[in-house]
């Protein structure tokens, strides 16, 4: 009976996200004339890029009813791995890029693999996870930032294609992979299925374990795909880089609409609100605001994302 | 002071365009139990939740022994006299009866004032609990925690905090959904002692004998229209269920016919620690099979293990005379077993996901290319299963959180049906379906067996297990009883073996 | 079985302590027989930096024969007070603090007093003052790196600056020490200044940011730390006006070396972690033995440029 209210007060929900972050780059763009330039915008869908990975990522485990809090870590080892095997002259580039992306999924694997035999909540097991993650990334390492890297390899943080930072084409590829894996495939409905209703989703013959493994192993390897990054952008392999990443991805996440009850969410919405994160984020260092501020704004943003996301569902 | 305790007049309400109450009236007299009928989606939920004033009414105007109560909010109508008793129980788990029942009046029930007042003191409240309940001549302890009662005790605890709030009109939102025969005569007990004292009840069922014994007076109300009050004296059953659905129903069930097919699924000897031993019975293609007892008989717990939620540890299960190890759902389902669970909410659907989503969730399989869904494939199923079932819904990309309990049981029954079954488990299928819809659902599974589906179907309301059933199972404490063939099956015989 | 959970966490605890600490080797020392026990207790053994105040204090107390027993304060306070309490607990001869903050670390200093344990800080300050002090004057650095600035530029052009954490020592005093040598020289201009959290990709970030408002008239950019002075020099070589801009930075980390080297960073300036460590060391010996010592031993900063980078690099 109130079907149609309820279903556009969720539409406007989601919208409602989009038409603020448009608002506020008009905003932005009134109050500084640097901020709408070509150049501009590039420096921001370059710096998003990292955090972007990272709310995809995190936006599949949210959607199953699960959370990821070892995404900062695993930035770091699997930057240290890369950086390791990323010296000038010793290997050909995608042995680095191998070793990352496999030691992201591996440590993904790990934690969805405890999730799910051990029935310990997904919160519990990520904690522990980002511990030993950040201590791995401190052995392998010896503390020490690894640096002198190949060209080859600064080129995928650093580089650019026709003009456009390739930290960008990474992005788009790999927001339309994720688009494509929420919408269009069976795993990415079994992802809404299983967050939506747990017991249903089995009592419908949905192997939940085997969704949980993927979602985690996937989080994983997009997490190692921002290490690198990260390692390249800034030329090193840092043990304790990405301290508190996971935070910032899990708020790209909600602020875009994912609930963290499980059983919504879009990668559009994450996208927007990981550039929202950046744009505030830019626009504050070009009107010369302190960081102090910057924090506030962003946390005032945070709840009213969830604020919005509330009143959409009110039945 | 005139009889009538609450009056409503011309009550509208409209959701985005969309009428849930038209111009509705409604009289409440002292002492009088009134039951609200109408099928689920007939606007009997906003009609109470205006009464309460969770939601403010377009237009009309709702007063409480002459006074207006129009857009008061939901604590003010609490002071005011209106209580609500709702389906799902609305406790504090942890906390007491005593610290439930007075939840939010700490500062009047310790009767204190000033800064004294912020202090709480358990020992008065759970005096005045004791007097309460003992007063409603239940046997409750005032400390007990609240999660350690059942489900028909935390009932009492709500109407007695009804009565603490000295509330002159209680509404009532289906009490008897989730307790025992025996709890149901002690509660129409005390509703009949709220009564004499005056107390005007508001009470909302589907259960048609509830109302014919319990209520005075019964209000219809369809499509959010007011159709018309009756003294329950001068109503029957079909005459209540014309009103309801605003049709003669004169045949509920359909005709049954005899299933002759092969044996489909075969049970022996299954046991199940502590909860079932030693149930046998078959199958055959075609054929309806009843599973009759009253709660807690091993019903449900039969009809899970087999379908590979739950484990047993003796006996075995063949289908078509093979032996099978089922340990999921998933298993269950590719060997031909569908499971429509009494638990809808629970393990039947996924609110937050559309029509078609939950219909293909078993069946995803035969809509893919790859690990990519064909969706044109999978709308067209999707929409003929719509077509099929008569699926009331706005499109296929409707939520189905927001379809009504028949239309949500028929989503339900489609995801099944779309994983190609030939053995259906039913569950109370008709559970929280409005008549209506119950009587498509009948046809349907009559349908389905004549399609030579092999049908297993539990149910606690002896008119559906004996009119639909062809035999009929019949379970006390965790053993069969009985089985009874369609011919010799009364409600008095089944009631025997019950409670054997 | 509630019982088996807490011996497990225990034990398990018990040996992530026992990894946190390294000891010495065990080898004899001077007639008595008795060997002297020094417990150190570091900000945070992630920090490049700091490591290598620990690894010189490993040596030298092998140099010296006494046993040190280093752990890691993980940056908070409250743990490296409790760190000292147990030090005081296993009597130790002396401790060795580099602080976590200024006050925060302070009742550690009381607590050894009271105790009797000489107590030596480290590298950075406490508001309590302890048996002795080594370490840098951090002022100093940022006085060194923006006179090179104004030495380079001619006392005149626009300056932007990047700063650590807010509100810890090493930024509070770089800050100083920059501004004093700012209010000297009218003719800069600190056109913006923001916190890039000692941390590389953010110091790059920010200086993206920074070339997008102000671009061409940027003429110098001081990073409090080399982290994020290599940020700047990252984002700075993207947009093409590395040429233009000169980046300047404090520690002289290895890879800043390099890049003084290579001419990209202009400069920095070194803080000698090797004689902070081994001073500590001896500070401390002598202190437990009674010795004279100095109260405060000052270890001086050193400005890298690319002609003297040689002697700094390995």
């Amino acid at each position: 009976m109130n079907t149609i209210s309820s279903s556009r007060f969720g539409k406007l929900g989601q919208y409602g996200i989009f038409l603020a972050f448009i608002l506020i780059c008009i905003v932005l763009a009134l109050s500084t004339p640097k901020f709408f330039t070509v150049s501009n915008l590039l420096i921001i869908g370059n710096q998003v890029s990292i955090n972007a990975l990272l709310a995809f990522g995190v936006t599949f485990v949210i959607i199953t009813g699960g959370i990821d809090l070892s995404l900062g870590s695993m930035v770091a080892v699997t930057g240290v791995v890369a950086a390791t095997f990323a010296h000038p002259d010793t290997f050909p580039l995608l042995v680095p890029l191998f070793a990352g992306l496999a030691a992201g999924s591996a440590i993904g694997a790990f934690n969805g693999l405890v999730i799910t035999k051990s029935k310990v909540p997904p919160f519990i097991v990520t904690l522990g996870t980002m511990t030993i993650g950040r201590g791995l990334a401190l052995i392998l390492s010896k503390g020490r930032p690894i640096s002198n890297l190949s060209d080859a390899f600064n080129f995928i943080g650093g580089g650019n294609v026709f003009g456009i930072p390739f930290p960008i084409i990474i992005l788009i590829i790999a927001f339309v992979i994720c688009s494509v894996i929420l919408n269009k495939t069976v795993l990415g409905r079994y992802m809404y299925a299983v967050g939506g209703n747990e017991p249903a989703a089995r009592a419908s013959g949905i192997r939940v374990s085997n969704v949980k493994m993927w979602v985690y192993t996937i989080c994983g390897l997009l997490s190692a795909l921002g290490g690198i990054l990260l390692t390249s952008r800034i030329t090193t392999g840092q043990p304790n880089a990405g301290a508190g990443f996971e935070l910032d991805a899990i708020a790209a996440a909600i602020i875009g609409g994912t609930s963290t009850s499980g059983g919504t969410g879009t990668m559009t919405g994450t996208l927007i609100g990981a550039l929202l994160i950046g744009v505030i984020s830019n626009s504050l260092d070009l009107l010369n605001v302190t960081s102090y501020y910057q924090q506030v704004v962003m946390g005032v943003i945070i709840i009213g994302a969830v604020v919005l996301d509330g009143l959409g569902r009110k039945d | 002071m005139s009889d009538f305790i609450l009056k409503v007049k011309g009550l509208s309400k409209s959701f985005s365009g969309v009428k849930a109450l038209d111009n509705v009236s409604f009289e409440l007299k002292r002492g009088e139990v009134h039951a609200l009928m109408g099928e689920n989606g007939a606007g009997k939920s906003t009609f109470m939740k205006s009464l309460i004033g969770l939601v403010t009414p377009d237009t009309g105007e709702i007063l409480l022994e002459g006074k207006s109560l129009t857009g008061n909010d939901v604590n003010e109508t609490l002071k005011k006299g209106i209580s609500m008793i709702h389906q799902e129980i609305l406790i504090v788990p942890e906390l007491t009866v005593a610290q439930n029942i007075f939840l939010g009046r700490e500062k009047e029930a310790s009767g204190k004032s000033g800064l004294l007042a912020g202090w709480l003191n358990d020992s008065v409240i759970n005096t005045k609990a004791e007097q309460l309940l003992t007063g409603m001549g239940v046997n409750i302890a005032p400390k007990a925690k609240m999660k350690y009662l059942s489900v028909a005790q935390m009932q009492m605890v709500e109407i007695a905090k009804a009565i603490s709030n000295n509330a002159r009109v209680i509404i009532m939102d289906e009490p008897t959904s989730a307790i025992s025969d025996k709890e149901v005569a002690v509660l129409f007990r005390i509703i009949r002692d709220l009564k004499a004292k005056g107390v005007g009840i508001i009470y909302i069922s589907h259960k048609m004998d509830e109302i014919f014994e319990i209520s005075d007076t019964i209000t219809v109300l369809r499509d959010g229209k007011y159709i018309g009050t009756k003294s329950a004296f001068d109503l029957d059953r079909s005459s209540l269920i014309s009103m309801m659905v605003g049709r003669e129903i004169d045949q509920m069930f359909p005709e049954p016919s005899q299933g002759n097919g092969e044996e489909l699924l075969s049970v022996e000897n299954l046991g199940s620690n502590g909860k079932f031993s030693n149930i046998s019975f078959k199958v055959r293609a075609g054929e309806i099979l009843g599973l009759a007892g009253l709660m807690g008989a091993g019903r449900t717990e039969i009809a899970r293990t087999i379908f590979g939620l739950d484990s047993f540890d003796e006996g075995q299960i063949q289908i078509k005379n093979d032996a099978v190890r089922i340990r999921t759902p998933r298993e269950a389902i590719r060997k031909g077993i569908g499971y429509v669970s009494e638990d809808r909410k629970g393990l039947g659907f996924i609110p937050r996901m559309s029509v078609k989503d939950n219909m293909t969730l078993s069946s995803i399989g035969n809509h893919r290319k790859g690990a990519f869904i064909d969706q044109r494939s999978e709308q067209s199923a999707t929409e003929r299963m719509i077509a099929d079932l008569r699926i009331k819904t706005s499109g296929t990309h409707q939520k189905v959180t927001y379809l009504s309990g028949g239309n949500q049981q028929k989503v339900v029954i489609g995801k099944v049906l779309l994983a190609s079954p030939e053995i259906i488990i039913l569950d109370e299928p008709t559970r929280g379906v409005d008549v209506g819809a119950k009587f498509e659902i009948y046809k349907l599974i009559r349908n389905l067996a004549d399609q030579g589906i092999a049908i297993i179907m539990i149910s606690s309301e002896l008119p559906e297990i004996l009119g639909m059933s062809d035999r009929i199972l019949v379970l006390s404490k965790g053993k069969q009883t009985a089985m009874l063939s369609r011919a010799e099956a009364t409600q008095e015989l089944i009631m025997k073996y019950a409670v054997a | 079985m509630k019982h088996n959970g807490i011996f497990a966490a225990l034990f398990a605890a018990t040996l992530l302590v026992g990894c946190n600490q390294s000891k010495t080797n065990e080898t004899g020392q001077e007639g008595s027989g008795k060997k002297l026990v020094i417990g150190a207790t570091m900000l945070s053994m992630q920090n490049e930096f700091i490591v290598n105040v620990a690894d010189e204090m490993d040596a030298k107390a092998k140099e010296l024969g006494v046993e040190l027993i280093i752990v890691d304060a993980e940056r908070s306070a409250l743990k490296q007070v409790e760190q000292v309490e147990s030090f005081i607990g296993q009597g130790v001869d002396a401790i060795i603090m580099n602080p976590c903050e200024v006050e925060a670390s302070s009742p550690a200093i009381k607590l050894a007093m009271d105790a009797g344990i000489p107590i030596i800080n480290v590298n950075s300050e406490t508001s309590a003052k302890p048996t002795a002090f080594v370490g840098s004057d951090d002022t100093e650095s940022a006085r060194i790196a923006m006179k090179y600035i104004v030495e380079k530029l001619g006392g005149k052009g626009n300056i932007l600056m990047m700063h650590g954490f807010m509100g810890q020592a090493a930024q509070i005093k770089r800050d100083n020490g920059a501004k004093e040598i700012l209010k000297a020289n009218p003719g800069l201009k600190l056109l913006a200044e923001q916190s890039g959290e000692w941390d590389r990709a953010k110091g790059m970030s920010l200086a993206e940011n920074w070339i997008q408002s102000y671009g061409n008239q940027i003429n110098a950019i001081f990073a409090q730390n080399d982290e994020m002075g290599m940020g700047a020099v990252k984002a700075l070589e993207a947009a093409g006006l590395k040429g233009k801009v000169l980046v300047v930075s404090v520690d002289a980390i290895p890879d800043a070396l390099q890049a003084v080297k290579k001419g990209t960073l202009d400069a920095t300036v070194f803080q000698n972690a090797k004689e902070q460590g081994s001073k500590a060391v001896e500070t401390a010996v002598k202190a437990a033995k009674k010795e004279k010592f100095e109260q405060q031993v000052l270890i001086p900063f050193q400005l890298v440029t690319k002609e003297n980078v040689g002697e700094f690099l390995k």
